[in-house]
């Protein structure tokens, strides 16, 4: 920020002003964030009303003062018809002078509510998103203990979309109760003017809500159809440029062309319907709510005619109709679909919290178990006929695993997860590991899977996840060979390690794997997007670095079971369960 | 690192006037009907004024409240049918020239020059022909009303105004500083603030797609606690900055609320001096105060829609500046023959050091020739020249017109299996799909082709997307095939399958094969030896092996490792 020293807020302010504090602008600290009970029992709905009163400490002062806020707006109309009807009508300066300060006094009141109740409004929906998000991350994303099952795509949309429809239903307890008071103020004025004219508002306003609300809700449907679809057209585009090297290679630039427009031009066709719906519904309101207006004005201007009503009294129910308008239309054309909106997303989070939830993993009695720091590994993986196999690791051990991918895949899936189904035993100092407590299990033994993954930050970052020292970084950079290209760790690796080359990423995983101080570590075929040379040269310091503990290797590059202690072949189709 | 041009106005104004061929008649009658709408709209007030005039005269009966009524009841309903035909039109026509714009985007980016794209990065593409697409498309129901019927609105009202006594509309005139400011302050701030919330929001998905997609490395490695305080720190983090944007939001709210006040406050002083000299009257003042109130709304639209505005026409202009990018064909010359020939190729990345230098090389017509050497020594670089990725700095390249090469890179589409072949070969039938398959040794996938792949599909391993990189360049008929580190990715265990099937492809076509594992190099009929961008040995793999260079110190090492 260019003023960021004149101007410390960095909005914009002028120099009376910048100095000001700023409410709520960004505190630095989440308030603590207890999940969301989902268990049995627990509806969408009831899902749904507990997520919106759940900051209640927030929502009810802003429902409050936007009470002040929109009763206010209503009332300018009002207060511009007295004005016309005492100062204007009478020539009276005096009157005229009166009526300058009570609209200011007016506005001043309204804003100053206005400007609280949507930053009060704005921290309760960050609070309930940033709680649900927490809900989630704990319950799906990053469950303890977790399992070998990978939760789907789905936790990536629900925990960005859906938890910000969700957490956009906290503004319904503040808004719309608003907009429904100013509506009732204004009946209640009319009632004062004429009862006859408030009671057609308090019949007719629902009405004309209810009415417009069964439009907009059947155009914010299809508005989320095209979106959709418009999401999809861009996610092809997007798959289509990301794989621009193998089109170009395969000269397929045409036919990926075509495949796009065929798919951009259904996304139009879409967009096209979403107009019309959208103009039905500008015509229904525009009729529902024009056709209710001119009503109670005729009424109004035929009571004036009759001299039940004084031109005064006509002139601000001109007015109170006139601010009648625009709370009809809000709360039809936003409320409504925001609940709509929201009853969905209740049900996808709801479902999906559901789905990943598992029985705690752990023993069922509490007696703790005895596994020494260094323990001794065994597998047993078992076949159809015969005994199977049995993979020990003493302490200490360097054993390499030769196996075809379908069992090395069954074997690596038994470690990361014990709990796993799929026949595979492991046993940590004779105890089966599904009886030990996840962190008791995972304190030991540490499984770098064949599929890598690095996470956005600095190579260090990435290195440094299991809290590692700097030597022993240093140590495991260079036995996994990253010397040449890792020569600053405080370089970004790119989303997802995308500025590295696949070799390097896999390099990078492997020296993560070997900065762990894990007393048991799982390699599963580390070096297979690196060079013959360059593997020869990690397989002769992998042993070094993972001197006085325990390593068991699953691979089929020679080079690598080669250093290995011993190598324990499994007959092949062991996979088969 | 130079990224893809953006248009400049006057190329984005034309841009868009070339695209909007066929709608611009529609365009003229929608503009008219927008106008007729909002001046029906003024009925409104007008009608209230004259009913207030009349039964403050004594002169009003039932029929006339009758005749108002109705008036105003055939106003509301014709100018709302109005209004919304014209927003629908121009919403229609909005789409139509955005989805021309976005074909002719992607459509372009594909013939762009490769060298241009990889200098600027795919990201920049992906970014233009995603983020950019959806913002304009998303700003369309904020824009549209906005640029049709808001502001003839605010013109007609202002008319309006003007008409029933002019020094109303001066009045609102006076008033305009207010909102200028508060506009300036509005672009001066908002647009940094919602940026700032935009890039937290896409570091809090990326997160979240990290430890979705990494689940088996945080499990392994017990990083569940670690990750979850990663993913809730970008969390609040985008709490914050959307606090700050709501913040500002609340701020221009109140700077609109002081126009609005000194409008009101304005039309009730100039209303009182002109009924105090009989100028106007009590109905007259009633119509100017209806018809301010009728003017906020779209002035506070219109300055709420200012940044959105904005930011889409930033995006248009990032769109349209790939649309005007001139394409060219890949560099060198192409021949009728099926031979290679580069003489004096010298290539550096950016201001970099010569990665290649001096390359002169003679590949005839089938020939399969091997590149080898240590990371860095210029392989790579030279297959991309080969291919024509690579725009040399010196020498020429000669190569046939139909050229075929697998990078390193394997992506595999989304959509079906058949889709991600036939990607290659359009006309292909399920025979010939099945039988590239076959020969590219993907038997795991030959029942599969309706299977979902690629992003949100079914995964499919490193070895079985290799081969179908394979089967998709068997299906293509060219004559140059290139395939660099194409075996790379797979275990040894599928590296011989996957040597087999990188035979069938190469059969018959002249190939430049860069080769990590020795058994593929041994396999052709020449092999190139690089070092430090040159070529230092060459020859057949007897003769290297005999000559006891380089290559035959690596091939020793290499059968000294197999089993």
């Amino acid at each position: 920020m260019r003023n960021a020293a004149r101007d410390p807020a960095g909005l914009g302010r002028g120099p009376l002003t910048r100095r000001l504090p700023v409410l709520l602008l960004d505190p630095a600290e989440p308030p603590a964030a207890r999940p969301f009970p989902s268990g049995p029992g627990i509806t969408s709905g009831r899902f749904l009303l507990r997520v919106i009163f759940s900051v209640r400490r927030v929502s009810v002062p802003a429902m409050l003062l936007s009470i002040v806020w929109q009763v206010g707006e209503s009332a300018v109309p009002v207060v511009m018809g007295l004005a016309i009807d005492r100062a204007l009508a009478t020539g009276d300066a005096g009157q005229l002078v009166l009526w300058i300060g009570v609209l200011v006094a007016l506005y001043t009141a309204l804003t100053s509510a206005a400007r609280i109740s949507l930053r009060l409004t704005a921290y309760a929906v960050q609070v309930v998103q940033h709680r649900l998000r927490a809900t989630l991350s704990t319950g799906v994303l990053h469950p303890v203990g977790g399992a070998a099952r990978a939760p789907d795509g789905r936790v990536v949309s629900v925990m960005t979309n859906d938890v910000a429809r969700l957490s956009n239903a906290v503004i319904l307890t503040i808004i719309p109760v608003s907009r429904i008071t100013a509506i009732v103020f204004i009946a209640a004025s009319l009632l004062a003017t004429h009862w006859l004219l408030g009671l057609v508002v308090l019949l007719g306003a629902p009405a004309a809500v209810w009415t417009m609300g069964l439009l907009s809700e059947r155009l914010s449907r299809d508005t989320r159809e095209y979106q959709e679809l418009l999401a999809a057209t861009v996610g092809q585009a997007t798959d289509l440029v990301a794989g621009y090297r193998v089109i170009k290679g395969m000269r397929a630039e045409a036919e990926a062309g075509d495949r796009y427009r065929r798919a951009s031009q259904e996304t139009l066709a879409s967009a096209r319907r979403n107009a019309g719906l959208l103009g039905r519904f500008l015509v229904g309101s525009g009729v529902v709510s024009g056709t209710f207006v001119a009503g109670v004005l005729g009424l109004a201007g035929w009571f004036a005619v009759d001299g039940r009503l004084s031109i005064g009294g006509l002139i601000t129910a001109v007015g109170l109709t006139q601010a009648l308008l625009p709370q009809i239309q809000a709360i039809a054309s936003t409320s409504i679909p925001n609940l709509a909106g929201a009853r969905a997303a209740s049900a996808r989070v709801l479902d999906l919290l559901r789905d990943s939830a598992t029985p705690t993993a752990g023993p069922d009695d509490a007696t703790p178990r005895e596994v020494a720091a260094l323990p001794e590994l065994d597998v047993v993986v078992p076949t159809v006929s015969g005994p199977g196999a049995r993979i020990r690791v003493g302490p200490g051990e360097f054993v390499g695993v030769r196996a075809d991918d379908p069992t090395a895949a069954r074997v690596v899936e038994a470690l990361l997860d014990p709990h796993a189904g799929g026949g595979v035993e492991t046993r940590l100092d004779g105890i089966a590991a599904r009886e030990l407590s996840p962190a008791d299990y995972r304190s030991r033994v540490t499984v770098a899977p064949h599929r890598t993954t690095l996470f956005s930050g600095t190579l260090r970052d990435n290195l440094a996840v299991t809290a590692a020292a700097t030597e022993r970084i240093d140590a495991a950079v260079r036995a996994a060979a990253c010397d040449d290209f890792a020569t600053d760790l405080d370089a970004p690796v790119g989303e997802g390690g995308n500025r590295l080359s696949g070799g390097q990423r896999q390099r990078v995983a492997l020296a993560r794997a070997l900065a762990s101080d894990a007393p048991v570590l799982v390699l599963h075929d580390p070096t297979t997007a690196v060079d013959s040379v360059t593997e020869h040269t990690i397989a002769g310091r992998l042993r070094g670095v993972r001197a006085g503990r325990s390593t068991l290797l699953i691979a089929s590059a020679p080079a690598l079971l080669a250093a290995c202690d011993r190598v324990v072949e499994l007959p092949d189709s062991m996979g088969a369960r | 690192m130079s990224g893809l041009p953006v248009a400049n106005g006057r190329e984005t104004v034309g841009e868009v006037w070339r695209l909007s061929r066929g709608y611009r008649l529609r365009l003229a009658a929608t503009g008219v009907l927008g106008i007729l709408s909002t001046g029906v709209d003024l009925v409104v007030p007008w009608a209230i004024g004259f009913l207030v005039d009349r039964v403050q005269a004594g002169t009003a009966d039932l029929a006339t409240v009758l005749t108002v009524t109705v008036v105003m009841a055939l106003a509301a309903v014709l100018g709302s049918a109005g209004t919304a035909l014209t927003i629908v039109l121009a919403t229609r026509v909005y789409h139509a020239v955005l989805a021309a714009l976005r074909e002719r985007l992607v459509g372009h980016a594909m013939t762009l020059p490769q060298h241009l794209v990889e200098r600027a990065g795919t990201g920049d593409l992906i970014s233009r022909s995603s983020d950019d697409v959806t913002a304009v498309a998303d700003a369309a129901p904020a824009v549209i009303p906005v640029l049709t019927v808001t502001a003839f609105t605010i013109v007609v009202s202002l008319g309006g105004l003007a008409a029933l006594e002019w020094p109303y509309a001066a009045a609102f005139a006076v008033v305009l500083p207010v909102y200028v400011l508060a506009v300036r302050w509005y672009l001066r701030t908002g647009p940094g603030v919602y940026r700032a919330e935009r890039t937290a929001m896409s570091a809090r998905a990326q997160q979240i797609l990290e430890s979705q997609r990494g689940h088996a490395t945080v499990l392994g490695f017990g990083l569940a606690e670690r990750r979850h305080r990663a993913v809730m720190t970008d969390s609040w983090r985008v709490a914050r900055q959307s606090l700050r944007a709501r913040t500002v939001l609340s701020m221009l709210n109140g700077r609109l609320n002081l126009g609005e006040c000194l409008s009101l406050a304005a039309v009730l002083v100039v209303g009182f001096v002109l009924v105090d000299h009989g100028a106007s009257t009590v109905g007259g003042a009633t119509t100017a105060m209806l018809l301010v109130l009728r003017l906020l709304g779209p002035v506070n639209q219109l300055l709420l829609v200012v940044d959105t505005l904005q930011s889409a026409l930033a995006s248009l202009s990032r769109m349209i500046g790939v649309v005007i990018t001139i394409p060219f064909d890949a560099p060198g010359a192409q021949t009728a023959s099926t031979a290679v020939r580069l003489d004096g190729i010298s290539f550096r990345y950016g201001e970099g050091p010569r990665v290649l230098d001096d390359v002169t090389l003679d590949i005839p017509s089938g020939q399969h020739v091997a590149v080898v050497g240590v990371s860095g020594a210029g392989k790579t670089t030279l297959a991309g020249v080969v291919a024509g990725t690579h725009l040399p700095e010196a020498g020429t390249v000669t190569r046939p017109g139909r050229t075929a090469m697998i990078t390193q890179e394997v992506h595999v589409f989304a959509g079906s299996l058949r889709d991600n072949l036939t990607l290659a070969a359009p006309a292909a039938t399920d025979h010939d799909l099945l039988a590239a398959l076959e020969a590219a040794g993907a038997a795991s996938i030959l029942d599969r082709l309706d299977t979902q792949v690629g992003a949100g599909g079914q995964p499919l391993t490193d070895a079985q997307a290799q081969q179908l990189a394979l089967a998709r360049l068997l299906l293509t008929d060219a004559d140059l095939v290139i395939l660099d580190e194409a075996t790379a990715e797979a275990g040894s265990a599928y590296a011989g399958q996957l040597d087999r099937a990188a035979d069938a492809v190469l059969a018959g076509r002249t190939a430049v094969v860069v080769a990590h594992r020795l058994s593929q190099a041994a396999a052709c009929d020449r092999i190139l030896v690089m070092e430090h961008g040159r070529i230092i040995e060459a020859g057949t793999h007897e003769e290297l092996v005999d000559a006891g260079g380089v290559y035959a110190g690596l091939w020793t090492a290499w059968e000294a490792a197999q089993p």
